[in-house]
């Protein structure tokens, strides 16, 4: 459990404080880890069922696939049409042109 | 073939000589306790040291090498907590697949040669991410201290067997089985999506 609250901690201030999109992702999947990591302590530390445990953490890995992927297709868009993935370059929320 | 199945189901059955050994070695519950307080730790420092290089290396390719030394050490969390079907799902899943797509992103999008971010974070940036941690450890860290003592269980804890983890998922969560095929295709088609588009467009 402490591991798990140091990866999320670790996890958060990478979060904020990366410059890029792909710092930002790498900090996400250490905020998912922990928590995979928490749900797993959790059941298995507890008279909880240890099998509800488990899957719930396979599930956050599936999520955390998914996110993943659509996050790079995103990084992908977003670098195509700024030319950077700097979050400070990222401004524009709607192009008034198109 | 009768006798080969025989002799095999025999030799599977029967645990080798050496194995009871060991284990009559390693009986004694101090020095496994030991044992387990030092993989423990290890693999806590793992986590650590990972983390760490994640967050704060300049060069990207350097946090991506400090994740994957992360996912080893949760790896080796979820061994120590006698469930190594989610060692192995880790293994394959987070340091097979997503470290090779956080590659790939680096690699998609990285603006300098190097791969190294352009600026360092400022003050406020430094700050905001201090506090946040900060936060996070204030929030849970007294419940979990809290409760610690109420966590430990005599004996270290029980494996499930892999039988009833799949009976689970073809049983009771069929429905978050199937949702989440839904969602991975859905991501996946979007992703394709997403990057075809522009492409084309771009071309027109």
């Amino acid at each position: 459990m402490l591991a798990a609250l140091l990866l999320l901690a670790i996890g958060l201030a990478g979060l904020v404080s990366r410059r890029t999109l792909v710092g930002m992702l790498i900090s996400v999947e250490l905020l998912l880890n922990g928590a995979g990591l928490s749900v797993v302590a959790a059941a298995k530390l507890t008279p909880a069922s240890d099998s509800i445990g488990q899957l719930t953490a396979i599930f956050i890995m599936g999520l955390a696939a998914a996110e993943a992927t659509l996050v790079l297709a995103m990084m992908v868009v977003v670098h195509r049409r700024f030319g950077t993935v700097s979050t400070e370059a990222l401004t524009t929320i709607k192009d008034a042109a198109s | 073939m009768n006798g080969l199945v025989t002799v095999l189901s025999a030799g599977a059955s029967r645990t080798p000589p050496f194995i009871e050994e060991l284990g009559r070695m390693m009986l004694p519950a101090p020095g496994q306790e030991i044992l387990a307080y030092l993989a423990f730790a290890f693999y806590a420092g793992l986590i650590a040291a990972g983390g760490l290089a994640a967050v704060l290396a300049r060069n990207l390719v350097r946090a991506m090498l400090g994740l994957v030394v992360t996912f080893l050490g949760v790896a080796g969390m979820y061994l120590l907590m006698a469930s190594p079907f989610m060692a192995f799902m880790q293994l394959l899943i987070y340091i097979g697949a997503i470290s090779v797509l956080i590659f790939f992103a680096i690699m998609l999008v990285r603006n300098t040669s190097s791969g190294e971010e352009m600026n360092l974070p400022g003050l406020c940036q430094a700050g905001g991410a201090l506090v946040s941690a900060a936060a996070a450890a204030a929030l849970c860290g007294p419940v979990i201290a809290l409760n610690a003592g109420r966590l430990n269980q005599p004996g270290p804890p029980g494996e499930t067997p892999l039988a009833e983890l799949g009976e689970g998922l073809l049983s009771y969560y069929v429905a978050p089985l199937e949702l989440i095929s839904i969602v991975l295709l859905v991501a996946m088609a979007g992703g394709v999506l997403l990057a075809w588009d522009q492409r084309y467009r771009g071309r027109q």
